[in-house]
C-alpha cells in the first residue's frame, strides 16, 4: 500500500475487575504507552490480561465458557474499563457468569455481540499461538474469523448459522439415514452459511497475507520468502459444494463429521514454496507466528482506524535474543497502546521510562510500583 | 420459609415462560394478600379453560368455544370476508397474532406449531404436513405464504415445505413463496443491523 493511514489512538484508561479467575477486587490506573505486569508464576498475570481482553472484545483467549472466568467461590465476574478514543471516553462492561455474558457501552446493551466485538480491538500474543505455524488449522481459522468480524459484521452470525445447519445435517444422517429427503435441506443450508463464511475469510486472508509477507521479510530470514494463501475447505462453486456433500453422506455418517466444508478450511503457509509444517525450524516457526501476530494487528488497526491495544503475555520468554529484540523494535514502531506481562521486568526494553508504568502482580492482587 | 402448599403454588407458577422463583413468589404473596377476589377469578377462568378456549381444528389459532362439544373454530376461520385461496403458514401462534397487527394479511392461517429441528429432536414426521396438505385441497388454496422466522431451522422449514407441496400436489396451480427480509419502515439505514442489511440488498426489487 502506498500511503500509510493515520490511526486513531485508542487506551484503556481504567479498569476495575471482580472475581474474575484468581483476581477477587483490582482497581487499575493504566499508562497510555508500555504497562509491565510482573511477578511470579501462577500469580494471577495472565488473568489481568484476559480481564482486559474480555472487556475489550467479550470473549476470552483461553475459556469456551463464560463460566470458567468466573472466581471459584463467586457466582458472577465483572470486568468494568474506562476507554479513550481519540479524546472520547466510553465505559465497557463485561458481567459473567456460568452460561451467560452480558456486556454494555455506556449502560446500554448494543445490538448485537458482533457489534461489541470489534469496538475495542486487542490483538493478543500468548505462547501457545506457537500452534498458528505449528499446528492443525484450528487456530489459523480463528485468526481468520477474528479478522472476518472487522472486514464483514455479519460473519460471525453466518458462522454460527453453518454450524447450526451443518449439526443438524449431521444428526439428521445419524437419525434417519442418507436417504431421508430433508438432507437437501440441510445441506442447501450448510452451503448457503459455509459459502458466505469462505467469503468472509477470503477477504480476510488477503490483507493477512499480503502484511505477513512482508512483515517475515523484516523480522524472519531475509532470503526466504514466506507466502500464505487462503486454501478453502470446501468447493467455491455452489453446485459442486452440493454435490460433494450429498456425494459423501454414508461416509460422513460413519466418520461423524461432513469431510468438506469451511470447517475445514486452512491457510497454507508455504516458505520458498514448501509447506512449513514439514521444512521450519523452531524459531522459523516463532518468526513466521510473529509475522502473522504483526499483521493481525495491521489489518485490524486499518480496518477500524485506531490502534489496536497490544497484549503480551510472556512472550520474551519464547524468543531467542535476536527476535525478542525484534519484537521490542516492533512494539516500539506501534503508536499504541500495549500491556505486557514477565517473570522477569529487567528483561523489558521498553525504552523511555516515562512512557512504562509498572505493576506488580502476587496472588491475585495488582499493585502499581512506578 | 414457605408452607409446603404455598411451595407448590410457586413451583406451578413458576413453569410459566419468563417467570422465576422470585416473580412466582411475587405472584403468589399478592394473590394471598391483597389479591384474593383476583385469585378467585383466576382460579375459576383457569379451571374452564379447556371448555373456552383451545386450538382451532382448522388453524391452530386461539378459537374461543360456545358449546362444549363443538369443534374450536377461531374467528379468522368463521370470518367470511377472508381470502380462502390465500394461506400463511406460521410456526407459533405468536407470528400469527404479529402478522395480524399489521393489518394487511386478507388471507387466512396454518400454525406449524414447531420447525424442522433435529438437534432438538423435531423430524419432518413431527411436522402437521398432511393438515396442511389437506387443507389446501379443502380450500382450494392458490398461494402459500411461508411465514417461518429467517433462523436456520425457519429456513430449512421453508425449504421442506416447498419441497412436500411440490411432491404432493406437483401439478396444481399452488404458488408457495416467501416474505421478504429487509430494512425496517421509517427508520434509518444506518440503524439495519448488517445482515437485515445485506438481505435488502440481495432482495431489492426494480423500480
Amino acid at each position: 500500500m502506498s500511503d500509510v493511514p493515520v490511526l486513531r489512538e485508542l487506551a484503556v484508561r481504567e479498569l476495575q475487575v471482580r472475581s474474575f479467575r484468581n483476581i477477587a477486587r483490582a482497581d487499575l490506573v493504566f499508562g497510555e504507552r508500555f504497562n509491565v505486569l510482573s511477578g511470579d508464576n501462577g500469580q494471577g498475570k495472565t488473568n489481568l490480561l484476559e480481564a482486559l481482553y474480555t472487556v475489550a472484545t467479550s470473549r476470552s483467549f483461553r475459556a469456551t465458557r463464560p463460566g470458567e472466568l468466573v472466581q471459584h467461590d463467586g457466582e458472577v465476574a465483572s470486568v468494568r474499563a474506562s476507554v479513550e478514543e481519540s479524546g472520547d471516553l466510553r465505559e465497557q462492561q463485561v458481567g459473567l457468569r456460568a452460561g451467560a455474558r452480558q456486556v454494555k457501552i455506556d449502560g446500554k446493551r448494543p445490538s448485537t455481540l458482533a457489534d461489541y466485538a470489534v469496538r475495542t480491538p486487542a490483538v493478543i500474543f500468548h505462547p501457545g499461538e506457537v500452534s498458528l505455524s505449528m499446528g492443525a488449522g484450528s487456530e489459523r481459522r480463528r485468526l481468520l474469523d477474528r479478522l472476518s468480524l472487522y472486514l464483514d459484521p455479519s460473519s460471525m452470525a453466518e458462522l454460527e448459522s453453518y454450524g447450526r445447519a451443518l449439526r443438524s445435517r449431521q444428526k439428521t444422517l445419524e437419525t434417519r439415514g442418507t436417504s431421508a429427503p430433508e438432507l437437501g435441506e440441510w445441506e442447501a443450508l450448510a452451503v448457503r452459511h459455509g459459502l458466505a463464511v469462505m467469503r468472509a475469510r477470503a477477504r480476510a486472508a488477503e490483507p493477512l497475507g499480503r502484511m505477513a509477507t512482508l512483515a517475515f521479510a523484516r523480522i524472519g530470514a531475509p532470503d526466504l520468502t514466506l507466502d500464505i494463501r487462503y486454501a478453502p475447505g470446501a468447493p467455491v462453486d455452489e453446485d459442486t459444494y452440493l454435490a460433494a456433500l450429498a456425494a459423501r453422506r454414508e461416509s460422513d455418517r460413519h466418520r461423524g463429521s461432513a469431510h468438506v466444508g469451511p470447517h475445514r478450511d486452512d491457510l497454507s503457509l508455504l516458505l520458498d514454496g514448501r509447506p512449513v509444517r514439514g521444512v521450519a525450524s523452531q524459531g522459523q516457526h516463532r518468526a513466521i507466528v510473529l509475522s502473522l501476530k504483526s499483521a493481525e494487528v495491521q489489518v485490524v488497526g486499518e480496518s477500524r482506524g485506531v490502534h489496536p491495544l497490544l497484549l503480551l503475555d510472556d512472550v520474551s520468554s519464547e524468543l531467542d535474543p535476536a527476535r525478542t529484540e525484534a519484537l521490542f523494535s516492533f512494539l516500539r514502531d506501534q503508536a499504541g497502546q500495549i500491556f505486557l506481562t514477565t517473570t522477569r521486568k529487567e528483561l523489558i526494553a521498553t525504552g523511555s521510562t516515562a512512557s512504562r508504568v509498572d505493576f506488580r502482580v502476587q496472588n491475585g492482587t495488582l499493585e502499581r510500583t512506578s | 420459609m414457605l408452607s409446603p402448599k404455598a411451595r407448590r403454588l410457586t413451583q406451578l407458577l413458576a413453569r410459566l415462560p419468563g417467570v422465576g422463583e422470585k416473580t412466582a413468589q411475587r405472584y403468589l404473596l399478592y394473590l394471598l394478600t391483597s389479591g384474593t377476589e383476583v385469585a378467585r377469578e383466576l382460579g375459576e377462568e383457569l379451571a374452564r379453560l379447556p371448555e373456552t378456549l383451545r386450538p382451532c381444528v382448522r388453524c391452530g389459532n386461539i378459537a374461543e368455544v360456545e358449546h362444549p362439544n363443538e369443534d374450536a373454530v377461531c374467528a379468522i376461520c368463521r370470518d367470511g370476508k377472508r381470502d380462502g385461496h390465500l394461506l400463511c403458514v406460521v410456526a407459533r401462534v405468536h407470528d400469527l397474532v404479529a402478522i395480524e397487527r399489521a393489518g394487511s394479511m386478507r388471507g387466512r392461517y396454518f400454525v406449524l406449531g414447531k420447525l424442522l429441528s433435529p438437534l432438538e429432536g423435531i423430524g419432518p414426521e413431527e411436522l402437521p404436513l398432511a393438515q396442511l396438505v389437506a387443507r389446501i385441497r379443502e380450500d382450494d388454496v392458490r398461494e402459500i405464504i411461508v411465514a417461518t422466522p429467517p433462523s436456520v431451522d425457519g429456513e430449512a422449514t421453508a425449504l421442506l415445505l416447498k419441497r412436500e407441496l411440490g411432491r404432493e400436489l406437483g401439478d396444481s396451480a399452488l404458488t408457495v413463496t416467501r416474505i421478504a427480509s429487509g430494512v425496517p419502515h421509517g427508520g434509518d439505514l444506518e440503524f439495519a443491523d448488517p445482515i437485515t442489511m445485506g438481505r435488502a440488498l440481495s432482495g431489492r426489487q426494480k423500480l
